[in-house]
């Protein structure tokens, strides 16, 4: 009785916070998490079918503008649909300028758009620089159509879109 | 009197860390919400309009500008790798296509590839799905019996050539060997052991061909300069690789062709 009174009287007087083991945890923590920090937010699409390939580059993207995704069946522009893939799985192959056509008429207007920026004197020149992330599944025919038609829109300055490797 | 002076110097044993506590408390979402844990980077290429109006300028211009351009092509179809320049080609790389699946259920099987092949199965009897493709890998094949070749590597997995730039298949104590990086690391073999035979990667030996290109042509007027010619059933990933390939081998200016026919 008078033992376990004891005990109990003990217990009270070391109860508290035993704070070294958690601020042991958090400072790796915190170290972890100001290694992945970022100023800039992510540029990503979220799509279950768009999975970028891994590549060596390390090359940062600029804070721009238009991008453009192609997954498995959609072809969307600023994260807007724009046109099944398929359309331009079904263009020839044989044809020597393939142009996905209401792609094209999208990819027009922001060229539009951007000349009118030029001329209130939001921007110095017209830069036509596009981001484009493809799914690393695409075939180079999709790939190579949707180029042309990028190109023939005046959107000539292409950077694809890649994941950069661990390590 | 002497528990008067005991108890402020317990206290001042134990720092009083709860603000240090609120810093983190407020620090770490903060931090965790900026955290970006898949990085993205970007390629620059150029277009193939550009890339037609150069080799149509340089098909007219041949005569004169044969001797200083090198027009470096790297030529991917479904069975081979090659690199082409000045109208001429190297020897064909053959390759062997195997794909590493990797599914949520922890299956990570490597799968050999043929065109037209159907979908690998599951061992649970499901056809895997293309997005379970994990990673392709390109071995390069001898053309006569189609049998993986086996070079070299470092624990790393850099691939190991001889002063020639020719991937080594047998090592011995004394040898001089080169690691592919750039520019190559050179090694003096003490212990073969350290050293791995591993199936021999076709976008090595392409980085490997590219680089020898590079250091024999550094001072033609387009040496900075390739061109991707692609069959239409390559798959984007591939060409990607082969970009990092030749960006590697200080070929920055990639512009992407077709390959007709």
């Amino acid at each position: 009785m008078s033992a376990g009174r004891a005990g109990k009287f003990a217990k009270k007087r070391d109860a508290g916070l035993n704070i070294t083991s958690m601020m042991d945890m958090f400072t790796i923590i915190l170290v972890f998490l100001i290694k992945s920090y970022s100023a800039d937010g992510s540029i990503l699409t979220n799509a279950d079918d768009l999975v970028l390939p891994n590549s060596e580059s390390k090359k940062k993207p600029s804070d721009v503008n238009l991008q453009l995704a192609v997954t498995q069946d959609m072809i969307l522009l600023d994260n807007v649909a724009v046109t099944p893939t398929d359309d331009a799985r079904n263009i020839p192959q044989e044809e020597p300028d393939p142009i996905i056509t209401k792609l094209e008429e999208r990819l027009k207007v922001a060229m539009a758009m951007e000349e009118e920026m030029v001329r209130m004197g939001a921007l110095n020149a017209v830069q036509g620089q596009i981001i484009v992330q493809v799914d690393k599944n695409i075939d180079f025919d999709v790939l190579f159509k949707i180029m042309n038609t990028c190109g023939k829109s005046g959107f000539n300055n292409m950077n694809f879109a890649v994941m950069e490797r661990d390590g | 009197m002497g528990n008067k002076l005991k108890r402020p110097r317990m206290e001042a044993d134990e720092m009083d860390l709860k603000c240090f506590m609120n810093l983190m408390v407020v620090l770490i979402p903060m931090l965790l919400m900026s955290a970006e844990f898949a990085k993205v980077a970007i390629i620059d290429i150029r277009l193939p309009e550009e890339r037609g109006s150069q080799t149509k300028s340089a098909v007219t211009d041949q005569p004169q500008d044969k001797s200083e351009k090198l027009l470096l092509t790297a030529i991917i179809t479904d069975s081979v790798v090659t690199l082409g320049a000045k109208g001429g080609f190297m020897p064909s790389l053959f390759y062997r296509e195997f794909h590493r699946y990797r599914t949520r259920d922890g299956l990570d099987t490597l799968v050999e590839y043929e065109p037209g092949g159907a979908m690998p199965r599951h061992p649970n009897g499901r056809d895997l799905t293309i997005h379970e493709r994990h990673e392709i890998y390109l071995y390069v094949v001898n053309p006569e019996d189609r049998n993986i070749i086996r070079s070299k590597h470092t624990r790393f997995g850099e691939m190991l050539t001889n002063a020639d730039g020719n991937p080594v298949e047998a090592l011995s104590v004394g040898d001089t060997v080169f690691a592919l990086t750039n520019p190559r690391r050179m090694i003096v073999v003490s212990n073969p052991d350290d050293f791995e035979s591993r199936q021999l990667s076709a976008y090595d030996e392409l980085r490997n061909r590219l680089m020898k290109v590079k250091d024999r042509y550094r001072d033609a007027e387009d040496a900075d300069d390739i061109i991707i010619a692609a069959e239409n059933e390559v798959i984007y990933d591939k060409i990607v690789q082969i970009m990092d390939a030749a960006r590697n081998a200080e070929f920055p200016n990639i512009s992407i062709a077709k390959l007709r026919g």
